[in-house]
């Protein structure tokens, strides 16, 4: 009889991917080929973005044998003229999951440039192939690295690494991958289009492996401001999150060894090396404000203790106890433990406070939270029933989920702030519709920044009719923080938004000609799926959409009464040209008279006042 | 020297009757002309026509207690060809007006569905005949005359036999006379037939009855002189050319009319419309009999004759609540019975006595109603 040893294993990120890859979006050949499109091409963007420069952004999917029939191997290429990587970081960014720059709170076509490794990954489990990156972030020297990623140990395998001259800065990645353009192709090139429509400052080119080239060339060319980097806002963080805050403002006591004395006495200014404890003191009052927090702690045990440098070099500190004012050390002359009383009034022991228990609970709410004043934090205070000058470290467990749920539920925080988020602008969206469609009619609105659960929110929407618009429409084109969501349209809000709406009301009838373009920007798409393809239904987004779409159709129902009543006013005219001569014909039979009625003056003058007007309508119209 | 006065005095009636014909078409003439010369003014003087025409939407269908029937309420809406949705009805009632002062000028009759084709040859243009059938209500809203005045006529036909001498009026026949009771089939009740003077009858009583297999049983039995009547296959619900006809043989030959129809809540209705006319036809007045009486076969009879049944179906059980709604049919015998098929849900047809001979029907069913009716 042999006993099952359990064996527990941390397994990296790496793998933790690896067997959950269809979340991520890559579950079969056809999905994972436009998911790795996606996910290059939207970084490619962001690289862009971030910088301010106006992307060219070059994709190639070519076929390992074109002989053979799909799934098969392709080779995905996306090249941009973005900054480009460090030579230095392009290992670790290329070939470990977890790894990337866009940690922070702004709005962002994706997070952690987590998708573009999964896509690695994926191609190397599928192909064995490794990926290849050509950065250059000087425009000098260009570095060739082409890169493996070691599974189990969530580690870069560098294959090959060379270097070239260059003049330009950009990036350009390229993997083999298992993919099967012949059923994902429509799909990509919907993604290519569509996204070129929504980022209309992009040079977008993709060259098909069945050799067709797809150019949107940039019409735009202003860049939309970039987003701000924020804080976060209480209404939108969780338990977990305000514990790693507090972590974060709390600071260990500093280990107080030769280099630390050296740093102190280098930021005091002091060049002599043997000073009064006095003057040393005096010093620091004077430099306090520019003094950095660890200095300004090894001063203040030191006004404690009431020791010079040298004095401090034979001690170590062992506790500080705030709550009974006593700092113990460890005398190496003496070998034995010591304590002193600490003075609360001393300005010091503030100082010490904060480094140990943490900040007080409102100087954590106006200085960890966006848009939280004095004010407000006094009165959130009172409201979560929580002393204002609470110490954050020395908050219990219960007494952290009764403060987060206290931050979530009280309503007098203002609005989250809205300089995270790059909506694209009304008018850029307005010339990328009336480019692409060539309508008849178009009208775009920006709705004001709105939040849900703290993530602050910006909906953009566009509707066009006629021109070269097919008809059996609304075509909705759905955008989230100017990403094309292609799949998965039934379950979406964009979608419900438009079912519900009874477009019999704003006139517009039968099998119509127009399209919606709804564009959701937010630090956070409260998307349904991991796959990011549908976003959920929350009330305030929905309310959003719903204000924004009344408002276009009340415009569209306006140019459709307008261009109804030039079809109107046309067709009274050929309706009194065809029976008003009969009617006048019947009724002087019916009437016993020879001669027909003395009409024909009036019909004309009629006939002439309808097209008049029908001409005017138009030309009102055409204007627009 | 006898014969000589009454040939005499015969072409004298003649003449007297073809100018009541005359009359009337006159009459109808001259309307038709006003109608047509209104228009005719507008357009001379550099406006467009319009007229008002009584509405005969539901909200405008009243019951008039006085008159015992559905009429008209006082709403009317105007029609103008100003107004481009109204433009192509208006050319279409102005056609019909001019066409039907045509038939009547030439004494020609048509009927709806030539109304229909007829249109064509004057490019106006019809979608299907229900909408060619609808403008000729319109006519008859704005002229308050049935089509029949206009020479239109309905494609079905019920029958007439009995004792009854008719004068001709229409072209061709003028002055003919005819007895009804000279052929067995029965005559059918058609243009000629309705505008015809009644000269004079032996009859006493005028009995409408719903099916035409009674009504030949009821010639066979000679009802016609055994009750002294005048027998009438409605074919159904009575054609508005026989409710004319019915409502002239009791005005005119000052007969009573009674209905019998199967024992259902049909039979019931068909009964009522003879009475008092339909919401359909509020426009009219000329087509009601308010004196009519339904003798038979009532819910009740089904009970006391024992007559074998058939079930209701869902749309009898429906048509009985819709009529309880009915301001006609919250008293007397009409609510009774109505009630009495709620209850019973079941119905028996005219054929059901049959269980008792052939000829059970008209030697005791029959003389004991007409006793009845007496009562009623």
């Amino acid at each position: 009889m042999s006993s099952i040893k359990e064996k527990f294993n941390q397994i990296s990120p790496s793998e933790f991917f690896y067997s959950n890859r269809d979340l991520a979006g890559f579950s079969n050949p056809t999905r994972s080929l436009y998911t790795a499109v996606r996910e290059f091409v939207e970084n490619a963007l962001d690289a862009c973005d971030q910088k301010g420069i106006l992307p060219d952004v070059h994709l190639t999917i070519k076929a390992v044998d074109p002989e053979k029939s799909d799934p098969k191997p392709y080779i995905l290429t996306v090249k941009d003229n973005g900054p480009g990587i460090d030579a230095e970081h392009i290992p670790l960014a290329f070939g470990t999951v977890l790894y990337g720059s866009k940690f922070g709170l702004k709005q962002a076509r994706g997070m952690f440039g987590l998708g573009a490794t999964m896509a690695i990954l994926y191609g190397q489990i599928t192909t064995n192939k490794p990926v290849t990156v050509k950065s250059s972030s000087d425009a000098k020297i260009q570095n060739q690295f082409e890169i493996l990623l070691d599974i189990q140990k969530n580690k870069p395998v560098i294959v090959k690494h060379t270097t070239k001259e260059i003049t330009k800065t950009g990036l350009s990645v390229s993997i083999c991958l298992e993919g099967d353009y012949s059923k994902a192709g429509t799909k990509i090139r919907d993604y290519v289009y569509e996204t070129s429509l929504i980022t209309p400052y992009a040079s977008i080119t993709f060259d098909d492996p069945k050799g067709q080239k797809f150019s949107h060339p940039r019409f735009v060319k202003e860049i939309p401001s970039p987003p701000t980097i924020i804080r976060p806002h209480p209404h939108g963080i969780d338990v977990e999150r305000i514990r790693r805050m507090i972590v974060e403002s709390q600071f260990e006591i500093p280990t107080i060894d030769d280099a630390m004395i050296e740093k102190v006495r280098k930021d005091l200014g002091l060049s002599v090396k043997k000073l009064s404890f006095t003057s040393i003191m005096e010093k620091a009052k004077k430099k306090w404000k520019t003094l950095p927090r660890q200095v300004r702690v090894v001063i203040a045990l030191m006004s404690f203790l009431k020791m010079d440098f040298e004095k401090l070099n034979k001690i170590r500190i062992e506790d500080i106890d705030m709550p009974n004012k006593k700092l113990f050390y460890w005398d190496f002359g003496d070998s034995q433990s010591k304590s002193i009383d600490m003075d609360p009034e001393s300005q010091y022991y503030k100082q010490l406070t904060n480094t140990v228990q943490g900040e007080p609970l409102t100087t954590f709410l106006t200085k960890r939270f966006q848009r939280v004043g004095p004010t407000t934090a006094l009165k959130f205070a009172a409201f979560a029933k929580l002393k204002p000058e609470k110490r954050m470290g020395t908050l219990t467990n219960q007494e952290l989920v009764n403060l987060s749920d206290a931050l979530q539920k009280f309503d007098d925080f203002m609005a989250p702030d809205s300089s995270c988020l790059a909506p694209l602008g009304a008018e850029p969206l307005e010339k990328g519709i009336k480019k692409f469609f060539n309508p008849d009619f178009v009208a775009v609105v920006q709705r004001p920044a709105s939040a849900y659960s703290g993530f602050p929110f910006i909906i953009e929407m566009g509707i066009a009719y006629g021109g070269d618009i097919k008809s059996g429409g609304p075509h909705v084109y759905r955008y989230a923080n100017r990403i094309p969501l292609l799949y998965d349209e039934g379950s979406d809000v964009v979608i419900k938004v438009v079912n519900d709406t009874d477009w019999g009301r704003y006139k517009v009838k039968g099998e119509p000609p127009f399209i919606i373009v709804s564009h959701i920007c937010s630090t956070r798409i409260p998307y349904k799926t991991a796959g990011k393809e549908n976003v959920a239904d929350r009330q305030e987004i929905e309310r959003e959409l719903r204000l924004a779409l009344q408002y276009l159709s009340r415009k569209l129902s306006s140019f459709m009464s307008k261009r109804g009543q030039a079809e109107m006013a046309k067709k009274r005219a050929n309706l009194y040209a065809k029976y008003i001569p009969m009617i006048a014909e019947f009724c002087t039979e019916l009437s016993g008279k020879k001669k027909e009625p003395n009409y024909k003056k009036m019909l004309e003058t009629e006939i002439a006042f309808e097209t008049k007007k029908a001409v005017k309508e138009e030309n009102e119209i055409g204007n627009k | 020297m006898k014969l000589a006065i009454s040939k005499k005095q015969k072409d004298s009636k003649i003449k007297a009757r073809s100018k009541k014909a005359d009359d009337k078409q006159k009459t109808i003439l001259e309307m038709l002309k006003s109608h047509g010369a209104k228009i005719y003014d507008d357009l001379d003087n550099g406006q467009f026509p319009k007229f008002s025409i009584p509405s005969r939407s539901v909200s405008n269908i009243v019951y008039d207690k006085k008159l015992r029937q559905y009429i008209l309420g006082n709403n009317a809406a105007l029609r103008s060809s100003r107004n481009s949705a109204q433009l192509r009805s208006f050319t279409q009632l102005m056609w019909l007006a001019f066409f039907a002062n045509r038939l009547t000028n030439e004494r020609k009759s048509s009927t709806l569905r030539d109304v229909y084709y007829s249109s064509q040859a004057f490019a106006v243009e019809f979608e299907d005949q229900s909408e060619s059938d609808n403008i000729i209500v319109d006519l008859e809203a704005v002229t308050s005359r049935a089509r029949e005045d206009f020479h239109i006529f309905p494609e079905e036909r019920s029958s007439i036999f009995g004792d009854l001498n008719i004068e001709y009026t229409i072209p061709g026949y003028e002055g003919k006379t005819m007895n009804l009771a000279n052929h067995p089939d029965g005559y059918s009740i058609g243009p000629s037939l309705t505008t015809a003077e009644l000269v004079d009858t032996s009859a006493e009583i005028v009995i409408a009855i719903e099916k035409g297999g009674l009504f030949t049983r009821f010639v066979e039995e000679q009802v016609d002189k055994k009750f002294k009547s005048i027998i009438i296959n409605t074919g159904g619900q009575a054609p508005r050319s026989t409710r004319t006809l019915l409502k002239r043989l009791h005005d005119e030959m000052k007969l009573p009319v009674i209905c019998l129809t199967d024992g259902d809540v049909y039979g019931e209705h068909i009964a009522m419309v003879i009475k008092s006319g339909s919401a359909n036809a509020a426009h009219l007045r000329e087509l009601t009999v308010p004196d009519a009486k339904w003798v038979g076969v009532w819910a009740t009879d089904i009970e006391k004759y024992k007559l074998p049944t058939i079930p209701m179906t869902e749309s009898d059980i429906k048509r009985c609540y819709d009529l309880q709604k009915d301001p006609r049919y919250q008293d007397g015998i009409w609510k009774k019975e109505l009630d009495v098929f709620l209850r019973l849900k079941r119905k028996a047809e005219l054929e059901a006595f049959s269980k008792y001979g052939l000829t059970n029907i008209t030697d005791k069913y029959l003389p004991q109603k007409l006793e009845l009716a007496k009562s009623l």
